[in-house]
């Protein structure tokens, strides 16, 4: 019994605390939230994407938050982990937005981000959800609440195509990964592919994650002699995939899908390997007047041991415009307000926040920029640039 | 080009049937079917042993060979160790490591129902995953090896390492079926795998036995991820790309026993590579499970069972 009442008072003090707690918290701190991929296979990919949008956080509070309606607020990141699973992800959004209030969402992978904008404009209370996918379907879900940061991938295929073409051939194999990503891509580079006149010669997608070595899928695909080969996944498993390839003697071009980022797949294959290889812009080459900033306040929190790439760049990129919305707005909880200011925050966001050159926003709510991709042409890398889709 | 070597078609495409050199690309799938084989193989021998002589499914093989890996890369990154002394020095870590794990966690759990030393390999397993990632990062990595070169073996390609790992799966074998049945230490082993209650009145020491055959175990999958990790990458979850496959090779070849998983180890990495090559790549895991259910169907046991 007196154990009981312990364990009763206990509780008690718990409740208050917390619900003192949060309530002390809600009327200064506006909760971001975040559901990514924190552990498993993805688990380095999430750390960025959450990394970045970290960044943008630390930094605006240390500069003593946003003013809005005459108020000050500070923000704070609450991170749930998903595992890339979409139906987890619809999970952790719905807490985020029950039990933390956060306004905006950040999701970075295809499948979550679907997910989400099926109830992100309909939920109670609603929320606007900030996408880090590069997957064209999520503009065309006539979703009036969704953020998406990253270049669409199908903005890559005319040029991409054009340039292979050119200088290999018409014969294109196909060895992407067997993710709902990898084969999105797929059909839209081959119908890209086809259009332009070439062949595409028979699919040897594989599982770029459980694959203990290439060489046999990769015999497979030099069996039908392609001129250029169709490859993309998590960069270091892609650039396995491309070193068989070229040990096995094959001397076509590579189109890299855009998850595979060329500084990773240097790491594993020399440049002279890669010749013929298109990709997109490596983050090093970004030009942005606020790009040499970022690296230092990056260095300053996480030290050199990893170094920042777009996926921290753009988070916190999207982080400062979304901060930017809500002061325009006067407003920090209704997500049709912060939303209907962002594209003026975009435009009006300060040139030391820009890694990129921003060009603003599209009404479907699509950052845009000048786009460019890289190619490795006889030995060293060129930009090319890519014109914007819309 | 390789396939300007075409053993019947000539260099000009589409020479015959779709432009494939039929015959040379049956080799070179059957080439690159062995180094899948020998990779299962490798990886199986361990578990094949720890199951045959305690019962333990231990599902956490797979992650003390990412572990195996991890010390390997530290030793040649940090240590600057050269390949081979790598090799052994993450060989001798694992099977101090396997030792522990058996003394820590397996042997408390002797007399327990066989459902507690499983699911302590599950716990197991993610505790090693969690610390990977602690101390290494997610990062994939790349475990350097000075034998990149590629190989043209009569118009057939694979790399040094590719070679490596199918002689060493060779020379493993080999070598771990000499000392479980021409050694003193092997016999007891094998003494205990038959008959617990038999080898203790004998004066064999079950818990040396246990201690023993964990570390072998670990130590063999440490030799196994070097190997492996040079064409392979390295990352916290690669226990479990493999660990599937090893389970369905030792399902495959009749629980614990080691021609069993050699047997199984090739048949699957065959069925693989032939289904991807001539079916397709996205049916290889279908075709090869495929003949897995088939292959129980017609034999529950096994292929290979241990005579009771």
């Amino acid at each position: 019994m007196k154990r009981l009442k312990i364990l009763g008072s206990a509780l008690i003090v718990t409740a208050l605390a917390t619900t003192g707690f949060a309530r002390a918290e809600s009327s200064s701190v506006i909760n971001i939230g975040f559901t990514g991929p924190l552990s498993g296979g993805a688990a380095q990919y999430g750390t960025d994407v959450q990394r970045g949008i970290e960044l943008a956080i630390d930094e605006l509070n240390i500069n003593g938050g946003i003013s809005a309606g005459g108020k000050k607020y500070t923000f704070k990141l609450v991170s749930l982990d998903d595992q890339y699973r979409p139906n987890e992800a619809a999970i952790n959004a719905k807490r985020l937005v029950q039990e933390s209030n956060t306004p905006i969402v950040f999701c970075p992978h295809s499948g979550g981000i679907l997910a989400l904008e099926g109830f992100n404009e309909k939920a109670s209370p609603k929320f606007l959800l900030a996408a880090y996918s590069s997957e064209p379907a999520i503009l065309r879900q006539n979703d009036n609440l969704v953020f998406m940061m990253p270049p669409r991938y199908d903005s890559y295929f005319k040029t991409w195509t054009a340039l292979e073409m050119k200088r290999f051939g018409k014969r294109l194999g196909l060895l992407p990964t067997t993710t709902a990503y990898g084969n999105a891509w797929k059909s839209g580079f081959s119908e890209a592919w086809k259009s332009a006149g070439g062949e595409v010669l028979g699919d040897n997608a594989v599982d770029y994650n459980t694959t203990a070595d290439f060489s046999g899928v990769v015999s497979k695909a030099l069996a039908d002699k392609p001129d250029v080969m169709l490859v993309g996944g998590p960069s270091q498993p892609t650039a396995l995939l491309m070193k068989a390839a070229r040990d096995q003697g094959y001397m076509g071009g590579f189109v890299m899908m855009d998850q595979s980022k060329f500084e990773q797949v240097a790491k594993v294959l020399p440049l002279a390997k890669l010749d013929g290889t298109v990709g997109v812009f490596p983050f090093d080459r970004y030009n942005g007047p606020g790009v040499q900033s970022f690296k230092a306040i990056y260095e300053k929190k996480y030290g050199k041991d990893r170094e920042p790439n777009s996926e921290v760049v753009f988070n916190y990129m999207g982080m400062n415009a979304l901060a930017r919305a809500m002061s325009l707005a006067n407003n920090v909880t209704d997500p049709v307000a912060i939303r209907a200011k962002l594209a003026d925050a975009v435009r009006s966001l300060p040139k030391s926040k820009q890694a990129l050159s921003l060009r603003g926003l599209t009404p479907a709510g699509h950052l845009q920029f000048q786009l460019q991709a890289e190619i490795v042409d006889h030995g060293s890398m060129k930009e090319i640039d890519i014109p914007a889709l819309l | 080009m390789i396939f300007a070597t075409g053993l019947i078609c000539d260099s000009a495409r589409g020479a015959c049937g779709k432009g494939r050199p039929r015959v040379h690309f049956f080799f070179q799938e059957l080439l690159n079917g062995l180094v899948l084989g020998s990779i299962y193989a490798l990886v199986a021998l361990g578990l094949a042993l720890v199951y045959g002589t305690m019962g333990i499914p231990n599902f956490a093989h797979g992650h003390l060979y990412m572990f195996g890996a991890y010390a390997a890369f530290a030793a040649i990154t940090v240590l600057h160790a050269p390949y081979w002394p790598a090799m052994i020095l993450a060989v001798v870590c694992l099977a101090v490591l396997g030792a522990v794990v058996e003394r820590v966690v397996f042997r408390p759990l002797r007399k327990a129902p066989e459902v507690n030393a499983i699911i302590a390999a599950i716990g197991l397993l993610f505790f090693l995953e969690a610390v990977a990632r602690l101390i290494w990062g997610s990062d994939f990595r790349v475990l350097p090896t000075p034998y990149d070169k590629v190989v043209n073996l009569f118009g057939f390609i694979a790399t040094q390492q590719q070679l490596i790992v199918i002689a060493a799966a060779f020379v493993l074998m080999g070598a771990l079926f000499y000392f479980l049945k021409r050694t003193l230490l092997g016999s007891t082993i094998e003494a205990v795998a038959q008959s617990p209650a038999g080898a203790s009145l004998v004066g064999i020491d079950a818990d040396r036995v246990a201690t023993l055959v964990f570390a072998i175990s670990s130590g063999l999958a440490a030799a196994a991820a070097t190997l492996i990790a040079s064409i392979s990458l390295i990352f916290p979850e690669m226990g479990f790309v493999v660990l599937l496959k090893a389970f369905a090779v030792i399902v495959l070849g009749g629980m614990g026993s080691i021609p069993g998983a050699i047997a199984g180890a090739f048949i699957l990495a065959f069925a693989e590579s032939f289904s991807a090559a001539y079916i397709s790549t996205s049916y290889q895991d279908v075709v090869a499970f495929g003949l897995l259910v088939i292959i129980l169907a017609i034999k529950p046991t096994g292929l290979f069972t241990r005579a009771t």
